[in-house]
């Protein structure tokens, strides 16, 4: 009795010292923590505000370090933690120091500073912003600057002009002088007719070349998915989304359950605005939602609804290419080794994606042209590489030269 | 030597009228059909609509869709929610599983695309049938027939399934307590567990009574087995085993008693010393028959006689059989027949087969397989095949007991009884007398109309189950694709109805576990379920699931019973008449349950070569004599006579006649199938109803009347305008040729040229530069005419997998077909070089008997598809460059470029580049043929191949898309290409392998190997084309 009121008195007292850096204690609760624990919800496991409170320090850094041996051991409160959860035994963190975790344990404690509305709600400028484009406005000025002097010049000649007893010109004047020199002169009549023809023919076959074309393409999409914040913050690997694209024609757009491997853990509630303000106010994403609400997926539950009637996401197209051209992301992502950006452009900088690519049949070619194989690396070419190289003499071995550019390999 | 027969593909050819020097000289019979655009000129000069007008039109219609064009749809892009862990979209899947319709049983592959199967593949792992025919291969459409019953169906009206099956389980009570009987009429049940089903029911309803019945019955052979052994069915014949064949109007290339048997056939045939010899004596022109190396022509009433005649030669039992009068030449031709099955290297490697439903001619077959010892060796008499179990006596006891008002409840399921019973069966009559009829059917068909209730069951592509086609072979059906419509299995329904809580997926992994346990092996199920079959000892008494008391009558000379009375009854019934009547099955159409299939329709007869139609076969001696003829027309196309056809007093009308080279005279043949009335758009209307004709279970009838009626019938015939006359095309020889000749010229000469440089072949003297096809690969195809059947597997494959639109019957009579395979059929004419240098006739008179038409032709075919050329034809007169050459060996056709000139195909010396007159995947008037137009039909469509739009020529790619996919999962696994692991379609459809395609620059390949066997030679060489594929030489063995 006397032991326990110790460590509850012991427990208090250091619930009120501080334990360690809450800040960096947030950093690694939300890369080790974040995916089971939220301080003020049980999700997968318990919410953990407070925790302290419950356990003792040693305690918890002995569970959170290797929660198995500490429940070897025969401790009572981890077993029945342990079972309490259905048997759903936590990570092992043998990699965090006890300073690391005393940071989150002093997290857990402060939580997250409750952002106050800033008077005002300016934001400052933010240093390193992408500078604006001044181009136009530059070149506006330097032309009002350019008719100023012109009209200056014009009106010191007739200064002169009257200085000198003569009759001031209008600039009218001039003009019809200069046109009647160049109407007369044949020949600069036939250069500009055919300059201008040209230039005329050259825009309709522009315009023509450009029907069905689809360059920069970007449809608005029923989920306002971000590939910024994928594949460029976070690195998400593109194979992990798409991973059709190494196997198949298709690259494949990931099936919702797909998402749900992340997206059952991070439900965007933790958004925060410019402001730092929580952006959906602690509420899921509703973008987020989107999903759940087509795989059924009970936010508060933490559990997918059973006999849900699930429905479909129906996301746009953007590269389409004709029913008559044959395109295989595997031959191109697998056998050919190419980036995905190669043909999809800077696609982990892209808020919302956009066709970056003509995907006309002379772009293929071109690169077709371009690209060389590695036939040095991939066994199905023992055998075809030294008659390629006999052939060849030594010339680098592009798509081309392997017969990538007859018709039948993409139009059958 | 070379054989110089004369080859001619038709009558028209044949007499070389005008008509066919027309149809020789032009690739496209028919002219452009403007007028069908345009209208007639008068209506064109009233119209109000000035030239003016004409030209306002024409600019605003260019400036609309100039600028529609700008405007691109809007594409959705669907995922997955969960996505199936194995399915990676774009990726095909195989799953493997049984096909079984009562007729045909094959263990095949289904290629499934995001959950839809798109094709049929042959298991060539399987342990028993793993081969496909024509049917099988167009089967997975039918799975998409929009016709296909949706919602059970009851008194007229839909229902639903617990209604159904509730007021079902009441009046088999109400049956039960009244003491009416509640039958079952089936086709053959292979499946062991749903045989274990049907004795629940027995055993819950003892009025409950399953009777078989096969549309195609072998009731009497079956009989005379089950006597025999003590097991209902037929013989393993073993044709791999068998040095000689002799077949009694049995069609065993097709079909007939459900086993595979072409490749065994073909590898008993592959040319040396001991290649089999094949007899065929028979009616109709059969499959069969056209491959045989000898054939004689015998009437269904001399069938008996000859047998009879036969069994005397052969036998040493001392028992000599009563033979009524015979030809003299049937006469010879069986004391040669005779002669050969007595040679020692034949003994006991024979097999002599019998066509048709008779028991007395199967006892006198087997008495003669007994003589000479091919008892247990090539007619495997134990080792029962299981699929036809239809029972004559216990079909007629049930029409009896319906008559008579004796039975209360009739199920049907597998059968369309209204369609295949003959008129003088009165089935309906006999239906109109049972208060409760019910039909499982995929289809409202003929017999499913007339029910009370009608219901909807899955497709085999949709089921569950298993099947002992054959002692010791077990084999399992899984569903591929959930179901489309409201359908059930007729097995769920039988386990409600006798009262079993559970369903027939569970039920079946009991029964599975159950029989595997009892036979002592075990096996995972997956593993069964992947393979599609497992050999484990299971036996007759395992499908039944009673006592089988086993007899071995067969193993003595004891057995040989009552041959008297057989010859005796064969005698009195011949009783001959004017004409006589064969009823046979097309290759294609089968039975009939598949004839609203449009690949099947538009399927040419591998002998007729005529689509969407059945005829009287008939002599062309008989049609002078009853001035019935088959006249071309302008266009080419082929008109025939009407007549009308009695049997029995039961009369079938407006039968065209169709002169049919081969056919016995003083017969005629008329093709099952056809004529449905039920079946759906397709199959609707097309043809006549032979099974009316039918008066009992058998299907040759003497004695029959022939009326000729007013009118002209129109075939659709698509050889005609393809002719290669007179030069070396099926390149034949005799075994003794092959064997013995000093040099493969002699046989196989490959011609020569004269130059200034001596004498050249043809690859020699080219205009063109030589392509580079030593890096990298090079693929090419052989084909095997020695082996090839004519079957057409693989055409209909192609049709398949290469999304080749059905064009119907009119655009095939326009010669418009769009087949990228053909199989050529060639007959011979008598008159030789050789016969003519013997007799000293000179030139003229030599072609001209050689137009003259053989009495008894043989029958050569050839596949043809583009030759893929090195010195292509075409490529060099396309104005487009549409049609280019792949480093590869293979001749490409770009859709996207073409503009439809037609030059190239009208100098491809092949014929085998074909236009799309219409957008027939589009057009309204295709709407009834092309499965393309339906949304259902749609979804066999291959992903990976181009739907082709009007107005663009197409052909044979040599499934390129099948070569890119195989030479990616190679680069993909960073390795070589195997060898076999690319295969076109037709090869891999090909039951007897007579296709064989690779790369000829991998040393190992089987395709290198064949094309330098000298048996090999190139169509038209002489033309100097070079194509990437090649012919091996016919061996006839005569």
């Amino acid at each position: 009795m006397l032991l326990l009121a110790f460590f509850t008195i012991s427990s208090l007292t250091s619930s009120a010292q501080s334990l360690g850096d809450a800040k960096n204690g947030k950093k690694l609760f939300k890369s080790n923590c974040g995916a089971c624990h939220k301080l003020d919800k049980k999700v997968v496991g318990p919410a953990l505000a407070g925790v302290t409170e419950r356990r003792t320090e040693e305690w918890l850094i002995a569970w959170i370090k290797d929660n198995a041996a500490l429940r070897a051991t025969g401790d009572a409160d981890a077993i029945a933690i342990y079972e309490e959860y259905g048997g759903a035994a936590m990570n092992a963190f043998p990699f965090l120091s006890d300073q690391d975790i005393k940071d989150i344990l002093q997290y857990t404690i402060d939580g997250d500073p409750i952002a106050v509305p800033v008077p005002g709600g300016e934001v400052a400028a933010v240093p390193g912003a992408e500078p604006q484009d001044y181009s136009l406005e530059i070149l506006i000025t330097l032309g009002l600057l350019f008719a100023l002097l012109l009209a200056i010049l014009i009106k010191m000649r007739n200064t002169l002009k009257v200085v000198k007893g003569e009759d001031p010109e209008s600039v009218v004047d001039d003009l019809k002088g200069i046109w009647g020199a160049f109407a007369r002169n044949k020949f600069m009549v036939t250069i500009a007719t055919i300059t201008v023809g040209v230039f005329f023919l050259a825009e309709v076959y522009w315009f023509l070349m450009g029907i069905g074309m689809e360059q920069n393409y970007q449809p608005v999409q029923p989920i306002a998915f971000s590939h910024k914040i994928h594949a460029g913050e976070n690195k998400v690997d593109c194979n992990y989304c798409h991973s059709s694209a190494r196997h198949s024609k298709h690259s494949g757009i990931p099936s919702a359950n797909v998402c749900m491997n992340c997206h059952m853990y991070i439900d965007g509630s933790e958004i925060t605005d410019a402001s730092g303000q929580l952006k959906y106010e602690g509420e899921p994403s509703p973008e987020i939602g989107k999903i759940y609400a087509s795989i059924g997926w009970d936010v508060n539950e933490k559990k997918y609804i059973e006999g849900y009637e699930q429905k479909p996401i129906k996301w746009v197209r953007i590269h389409n290419l004709p029913d008559l051209a044959y395109f295989n992301h595997a031959q191109h992502v697998t056998a050919g080794k190419q980036e995905c950006q190669t043909c999809h452009g800077p696609i982990q900088e892209m808020e919302e994606v956009y066709q970056y690519s003509e995907l006309t049949m002379g772009w293929c070619i071109n690169c077709h042209r371009e690209t060389k194989v590695d036939v040095d690396n991939n066994g199905y070419y023992e055998g075809i590489h030294d008659k390629l190289e006999e052939k060849y003499h030594g010339e680098d071995i592009t798509v081309e030269k392997i017969g990538g550019l007859e018709c039948g390999k993409c139009h059958y | 030597m070379a054989e110089n027969k004369k080859f001619w593909t038709s009558f028209e050819q044949f007499g070389n009228t005008p008509v066919a020097q027309k149809m020789a000289n032009k690739e496209f019979a028919e002219e452009i059909p403007s007028e069908e655009f345009l209208g007639d000129a008068e209506k064109l000069e009233n119209t109000s609509t000035s030239r003016r007008d004409f030209l306002k039109f024409l600019g605003f219609s260019t400036a609309a869709a100039t600028v529609a064009a700008c405007e691109s749809p809007v594409v959705e892009s669907i995922p997955y929610i969960v996505k199936p862990e194995e399915v990676i979209p774009g990726m095909p899947n195989y799953y493997a599983t049984s096909y079984f319709d009562g007729n045909d049983f094959a263990s095949v592959l289904v290629k499934v695309r995001e959950g839809r199967p798109i094709k049929i593949e042959p298991n060539k792992e399987a342990h028993f049938n793993g081969d496909t025919n024509a049917r099988i291969q167009a089967s997975v459409l039918s799975l998409y027939d929009s016709a296909r019953l949706k919602e059970p169906m009851m008194d007229g009206a839909e229902t639903d399934w617990n209604t159904a099956i509730d007021s079902l389980k009441k009046e088999l009570d109400k049956a039960e307590n009244n003491g009416k009987a509640i039958a079952l009429l089936t086709n053959t049940i292979i499946s062991p567990s749903t045989r274990s089903i049907l004795n629940k029911l027995q055993a819950k309803y003892t009025q409950f009574k399953h009777i078989t019945y096969d549309a195609f019955s072998v009731s009497n052979k079956l009989d005379y087995y089950e006597k025999a052994t003590g097991v209902r069915g037929i013989p393993h014949y073993r044709l791999d085993k068998s040095r000689l064949i002799v077949s009694f109007g049995a069609d065993f290339l097709n079909g007939w008693t459900g086993q595979n048997i072409e490749a065994d056939y073909a590898k008993s045939r592959k040319p040396g010393p001991n290649m089999s010899r094949h007899i065929q004596i028979e009616t109709n022109m059969s499959l069969t028959g056209s491959n045989a190396d000898k054939r004689y022509k015998v009437k269904p009433s001399e069938m008996g006689t000859a047998l009879a005649y036969l069994f005397n030669k052969v036998s040493n039992t001392g028992v000599t059989l009563p033979v009524a009068a015979m030809r003299d030449d049937l006469k010879k031709a069986m004391d040669a027949t005779a002669a050969e099955l007595l040679e020692g290297k034949n003994k006991g490697n024979s097999v002599v087969f019998v066509g048709g439903n008779d028991a007395h001619l199967e006892n006198i077959a087997f008495a003669i397989n007994f003589a000479l010892g091919n008892i247990s060796n090539t007619v495997a008499v134990g080792d029962t095949v299981f699929m036809r179990q239809g029972s004559d006596t216990e079909v007629h006891n049930l029409l009896t007991s319906m008559n008579a008002g004796n039975v209360g409840v009739l199920m049907m399921h597998g059968v369309n009884p209204s369609y295949t019973m003959g008129a003088k069966m009165k089935f309906d009559e006999a239906m109109a007398k049972v208060p409760v009829t019910v039909a499982f059917s995929e289809k409202l068909d003929e017999t499913a109309s007339q029910c009370k209730m009608s219901l909807p069951i899955h497709n085999f592509l949709e089921s569950w189950g298993d099947a002992l086609p054959k002692v010791g072979v077990y084999a399992l059906t899984q569903p591929v694709i959930k179901p489309l419509f409201n359908t059930r299995q007729p097995q769920e329904v039988y386990l409600a109805l006798a009262g079993e809580d559970t369903n027939y997926y569970n039920f079946l992994r009991a029964f599975y576990d159950r029989k595997t346990a009892e036979v002592g092996v075990s096996h995972a199920w997956n593993k069964v379920l992947h393979d599609g079959t497992l050999e484990i000892p299971l036996t007759a008494e395992d499908l039944w699931e009673k006592e089988v008391i086993l007899v071995n009558s067969h193993e003595s000379e004891t057995f040989v019973y009552d041959l008297l009375n057989s010859a005796t009854a064969l005698k009195s019934e011949a009783k001959g008449g004017k004409f006589e009547l064969a009823i046979y099955q097309k290759a294609g159409i089968g039975t009939g349950t598949l004839a609203n299939n449009p690949h099947l329709q538009e399927f040419p007869d591998p002998i007729s070569r005529v689509s969407w139609d059945n005829y009287l076969t008939m002599s062309a001696a008989d049609a002078l004599s009853m001035d019935l003829i088959n006249k071309a027309q302008s266009n080419g196309a082929v008109n025939g006579s009407i007549v009308n056809v009695t049997v029995d007093g039961v009369t079938l009308e407006n039968v065209p006649v169709f002169i049919q080279p081969g056919q016995t005279q003083g017969t005629v043949g008329l093709a099952a199938g056809y004529g449905r009335k039920g079946a759906g758009k397709a199959g609707d209307g097309v043809g006549v109803n032979a099974y009316t004709l039918m008066s009992d279970f058998s299907r040759t009838y003497q004695d029959i009347k022939i009326e000729k009626t007013d009118g002209e019938h129109e075939f659709a015939m698509s050889q005609l305008g393809h002719t290669m006359m007179g030069r070396k095309i099926v390149n034949a020889t005799t075994l003794d040729t092959y064997l013995n000749a000093s040099s493969s010229e002699e046989w196989n000469e490959t011609p020569m040229f004269h130059t200034h440089k001596g004498h050249l072949e043809s690859n020699e003297v080219s205009l063109w530069e030589e392509h580079d096809h030593e890096t990298g690969h090079m693929w090419n195809m052989s084909i095997d005419l020695n082996s090839c059947t004519g079957c057409g597997a693989c055409v209909v494959a192609c049709h398949v997998e290469n999304n080749v639109p059905i064009v119907g019957k009119e655009e095939i009579r326009n010669h418009r077909d769009m087949h990228w395979l053909r199989i050529d059929r060639y007959y011979t004419s008598d008159m030789t070089e050789e016969y003519a240098e013997e007799n000293s006739i000179g030139a003229i008179d030599k072609f001209a008997a050689m137009e003259t038409p053989a009495s008894s032709p043989e029958v050569y075919f050839q596949p043809v598809m583009c030759q893929h050329c090195n010195h292509a034809p075409c490529e060099t007169v396309c104005p487009v460059a549409a049609t280019t050459h792949s480093a590869e060996g293979l001749n490409h056709m770009t859709y996207n470029r073409c503009i439809g000139t037609r030059y190239c195909a009208n100098n491809c010396p092949y014929k085998v580049r074909r236009f799309n007159w219409f957008n027939y995947n589009g057009n309204d008037d295709f709407a009834d043929v092309n499965p393309a137009q339906d949304d259902y039909g749609r979804m066999v469509l291959n992903p990976d191949v181009t739907v082709r739009s009007r107005g663009v020529m197409e052909k044979c790619s040599l499934c390129v898309q099948r070569i890119q996919y195989g030479k990616l999962e190679a680069k993909k696994e960073g390795r070589a290409v195997v060898e076999g692991e690319i295969n076109t379609a037709c090869a891999q459809a090909c039951p007897t392998g007579s296709y064989t395609f690779g790369d000829v620059n991998n040393k190992n390949s089987a395709v290198l190997k064949a094309k330098q066997d000298k048996r090999a030679y190139h169509l038209l060489e002489e033309v100097g084309t070079q194509p990437s594929v090649f012919y091996q030489t016919k061996i006839k063995n005569a």
